[in-house]
Parts: structure tokens; sequence; C-alpha cells
């Protein structure tokens, strides 16, 4: 199998001297759904900040799809990373000021040149979905939360996208919201696509998940199956952090 | 509060609740009395409203010729009429994608209707005059500063240091000038900058003097939009593979324009009133021509009625561009711009 992510010795360094990510080595490959977990700060939104170019790097590589990406963090590479890797971010960060269908239809249109008819019946087919048909000619602020993460999921798969970051995407959510937005995940891991899922949600990671990579600062700790985590992990930081967290 | 059951207990707890509130309350509605009846009695039967009366003409259109006044009139209708198609915000497509060519086309329309030309009878802008120039200094001015205004901001946004550096410059250069000292320079030095022989209409170098500086106080409106926009909106638009330019002009600007909406229509009304200072650069817009008037030995000393006039005009106009701006606040806001968890 390809490999769609694969990073070596990834090393990012903030002024104080502090290591966001240190030596990151790993690989995700095609139909993958990799969970990520750590306590808050240990790096995994960076990391993933960083499978799309939002963050920068000081050294090591890094390939996304395909494409090569080093620290100089060349622009052409980065937007041509950008067009086949969607993300979905905590805060949902729909655009206020566009319709739902116009939020979903903004990037295939201005960024793929898709014509407004055919990018209109691909973002109504991925509303039903996600089962918001009815709120397409809405605006974000009149959506439920977990709503409103459907549509930035919906929004995010509308360039048809070799792989999907998620980051932390429930914890901005209501309690009684969070089901329904892990559903709608759970269906896309079922058919196939490459998943990066930053989250808490543990009961999500055992069932979904094929890989739980445990990060705590700034490095990787271990990466293992999610039988082999959540019942014998094999370090004790790990151990740690999942009594910390109630498992 | 229950009004009908209530208004008298309210009225005494708010007016009459002791000895020193009661003396206050008589003495406020003596003064407010004799005020209303002076006015009132100067209005009806004190003042001789020949002067404004005989005048509509002037105060309309100024010294345009008598037999050419159907130019400015109809480029005020179509004005008038594109405003209220604006307000109205079309269904159809094709007329909203329309629309803002048609406002770029005011300009030269009011030009060629005023100045003459293309078969119409050349009409010199010394006799371009009255609410119809103000209107036009006012238009003319807002719709020139408001995209260079843009510009400006996002130039003061960019990466690029020299084009940070001037739009900068030129923002704060201007705001630190007083208005009257660049419409004198409009009215004065542009002139020298042209050869000899090439002479650029006054009011054109007016409303130039008045783009200029505009432009800086709408770039720093506009900038304080896109500060109250988070961050986190440009990384969702860079996620979906938009390029800088795309996510300024699809995501930023149009959020930033909401925000500004309200300082920016503030910026136009002063903008109209500001125009008034052309009367003392010889320009017979509104006041200017009711100066004339008052010149006029048939008039003489006849300020209070020319003055009360004017001032229920520019009144007038200032507040139906109020309304409409407040229609258009709540027309683009709509609640869209406060996101709910």
């Amino acid at each position: 199998m390809t490999s769609v992510i694969r990073t070596r010795k990834l090393v990012k360094t903030f002024s104080k001297g502090l290591r966001a990510l240190d030596e990151i080595s790993m690989e995700v490959k095609k139909k993958e759904v990799l969970v990520v977990m750590g306590p808050s700060g240990s790096g995994k939104s960076t990391l993933i900040r960083t499978f799309n170019g939002l963050e920068t790097f000081d050294s090591g590589e890094l390939e996304i799809v395909g494409i090569p990406l080093h620290s100089d963090h060349n622009e052409r590479n980065v937007r041509e990373i950008r067009k086949r890797v969607g993300m979905v971010f905590q805060q949902f960060n729909l655009f206020p000021h566009l319709s739902i269908l116009e939020n979903i239809t903004l990037a295939p249109i201005k960024v793929q040149k898709q014509n407004r008819i055919e990018a209109e019946e691909h973002a109504m087919s991925l509303l039903s979905q996600m089962g918001i048909i009815t709120q397409a000619r809405k605006y974000p602020s009149q959506l439920s939360g977990g709503e409103q993460q459907r549509v930035a999921i919906a929004r995010a798969l509308a360039l048809k996208p070799e792989l999907l970051l998620f980051d932390e995407p429930t914890s901005a959510l209501d309690p009684e919201r969070v089901g329904e937005v892990l559903d709608a995940i759970r269906s896309l891991a079922e058919k196939g696509m490459t998943m990066v899922v930053v989250t808490h949600e543990v009961g999500f990671a055992k069932e979904v998940a094929d890989k739980v990579l445990f990060m705590d600062s700034g490095k990787v700790i271990e990466t293992s199956t999610p039988e082999v985590f959540f019942t014998n992990a094999k370090h004790e930081r790990s151990r740690k952090f999942l009594n910390q967290i109630g498992e | 509060m229950n009004k009908k059951h209530n208004l008298f207990p309210y009225i005494r707890r708010i007016a009459f609740s002791n000895s020193l509130d009661t003396c206050i309350t008589l003495f406020i509605l003596l003064a407010v009395f004799l005020l209303s009846t002076i006015t009132i009695k100067w209005l009806l039967f004190g003042a001789d409203w020949a002067v404004v009366i005989q005048n509509y003409p002037l105060y309309a259109f100024g010294l345009f010729p008598a037999d050419q006044r159907w130019r400015p009139a109809l480029w005020l209708l179509l004005l008038i009429s594109l405003t209220i198609i604006t307000l109205v915000g079309p269904r159809w497509r094709w007329l909203r994608k329309l629309l803002p060519i048609t406002w770029i086309g005011v300009i030269p329309l009011g030009i060629v209707l005023l100045s003459g030309g293309l078969g119409l009878l050349p009409v010199a802008s010394r006799y371009w005059g009255g609410v119809t120039l103000t209107i036009f200094l006012t238009t003319c001015s807002s719709l020139l500063a408001f995209p260079l205004g843009i510009i400006l901001a996002i130039g003061r946004q960019s990466d690029l240091p020299l084009i940070k550096f001037f739009s900068s410059i030129y923002i704060e250069a201007l705001r630190a000038v007083p208005l009257i000292a660049i419409l004198f320079f409009g009215q004065l030095l542009i002139p020298l900058f042209f050869p000899i022989g090439v002479e650029i209409n006054r009011v054109i170098r007016a409303v130039l003097a008045f783009t200029l500086f505009v432009s800086a106080y709408v770039a720093e409106d506009i900038r304080g939009g896109f500060q109250s926009i988070p961050k986190s909106q440009e990384e969702a638009a860079k996620a979906l593979g938009l390029s800088k330019l795309q996510i300024t002009q699809f995501v930023i600007l149009p959020q930033a324009l909401i925000i500004a909406l309200p300082a920016l229509t503030n910026q136009a009304i002063g903008l109209l009133q500001n125009t008034s200072l052309m009367a003392i650069l010889g320009l017979v817009e509104l006041l200017g021509i009711s100066r004339s008037i008052l010149a006029n030995p048939l008039f003489i000393g006849r300020y209070m009625e020319v003055y009360v006039w004017l001032a229920g005009i520019y009144w007038l106009i200032c507040t139906v561009m109020a309304l409409l701006a407040s229609h258009l606040e709540q027309k683009v806001t709509i609640e869209k711009l406060t996101i709910k968890n």
C-alpha cells in the first residue's frame, strides 16, 4: 500500500527552545485511520497542522500525498497539498457571510474552476450525505454546532480530498451533539477515506482507528493498534494518560 | 411598563418626585414653551420666505441655464433610482452583476450631463451649483474614495514592505492634514502640476481633493474591519487551497466591509456636510449659492430665512442618507456575523 503521509525526524522549535515537534517519524497508509491522542500541549495540533502547511517546521522530511514539503515551505507545493487534503477545525471556521451552499462551493468554483451548477450539485449530494440537505440556503449562525461541523466536513470533502485532517472536531460541541459528528466521520472511514483525527473520544478511537498515535511533549511515545493501546499500552506514559482520562 | 395604568405615577416619579425636581421640570417646560412659541411665531409670521420661494431653481441647480436644467435633474433622478434598486436588492443575478458597473458609470454620466458635449450644449463648471453640485461632489468623491480606500487598507496589510510603507505614509499623511488645507491644495496647487493650457475643471479638482482625503479615512475604517476578523477564517480559507488574493477577495474583505459599514456610511454623511467648505473656495454648491442669493440687493438681510432653510435641506438629505444606511446595514448584517457555537 502506498503511504499518504510520511515524516522523518520532523522538528519544530518554538522561540524558547521548546520543541513542539521532536523528531517525529511516522507514516499513514492509504485508507488508514490514524487517531492522535495526547495531553494538551503535547504537539498533536501542531503536528496535524504541518500536514497541510498551516504550520512550518525547522528540519526533517515530510511527504504528503506524494508531494514533498521541506522546511523552506515552498508556496507552490503547499497549495498543491491543500487542494488535495481537507481539514476540519475544532471551531468549524465556516465563513459567516456565505450561505451553507456557498461555503461548500467556494473552493470547488474558485480553486478547481468547476462550473457553478456542477459544484452545487456535488455540494447538495454531500449535504444529503451529512443529513443536512434542508439547511443549504441558511447561514452558519442559524445552525447548531453539530450541524455547522457537518457542513465543515462537507466543505472539506467538496474538493474530493485524498486525505482528511480533523483537529479535535468534537471538542467545541455540546455533549449531545458529539454523536452526530462522530457518526459522520465513522461513515467516511467505512468508505475508505484516509484520515488523521486528533481527538479525546476513546470510544470513537477504539471503534474506528486502525492505529493510535500517542504524543507527549512533542514526541511520539507509541503507535499501536487500538486493541493494544487501550488495554495493554506499551509505555508507562500512555498508561498514565489513559488513567487520567478515565480509561 | 404598562403605559395606560402607570403613566401618571411614572411621570410623577421621573419629573415631580421632590420639590427640587418639580422646580427643574417646571422651568424646563416654561423654557421649551417660550422657545417654541417664539420659533413658530417667527416661522409663520416674522419670516419673509420670498427669498426661498422665488429661488427654488437656484437652490436646486445653481446658475445652470434654465433650458438645460433637465440634465442635472435627470442625473439626480437616475442616481435616486439606482440607489433604490441597489437597496431593494434585485433577485436576478444578472442585474446584481450589472449594479457595480452602473455605479461606476454614474460619474462619467454625471460629468457628461453637467458639462455637455456629445451633442449637448456645453456648460462651464462655474454654472454648476446648488443641491446638484453638493450631491455631485459627495457621490463622485465617495465612489472614488471607496475603492481607493480598499486598496490602501489592503496595501497596509501587505507582506511587501514597500507597498505597506507607502500605504501607511499616505494614510498617516492625509489624516494629519486638515481637510480645508487639502481643498486649497486641490484648487491652487494641482493646476501647477499640469502643463500650461491644460485646465482641469474646478469641480473635478474638488472631487479629487475630497477623494484623496476621504480615502485615507475609509482605509482606516476597513482596516478596523480586517483586524476584527479572527485568524481562523484565513486559516480555513488557506486549508481549502485558496490563493492569497482569493482569500482577501472572497473571505476577508466581504466580512471586513460588513463590519466597517456603519463607519463607512458615517464617512459619506460627513463628506456631504464637508462639501459646504467649497463655498469658501468659490464653488456655488448649496451653501455657496445661498451666499450668492443673500448678496442680491432684493433679499438683503434675509440671513435667518436662508440659513434656517439651508439647515432644513442639509438635515433632510443627511437624514435620508442615514435611514438608507441603516436599512442597508440591516439588510447585510442579518445576524450573519454572530457565530454561535
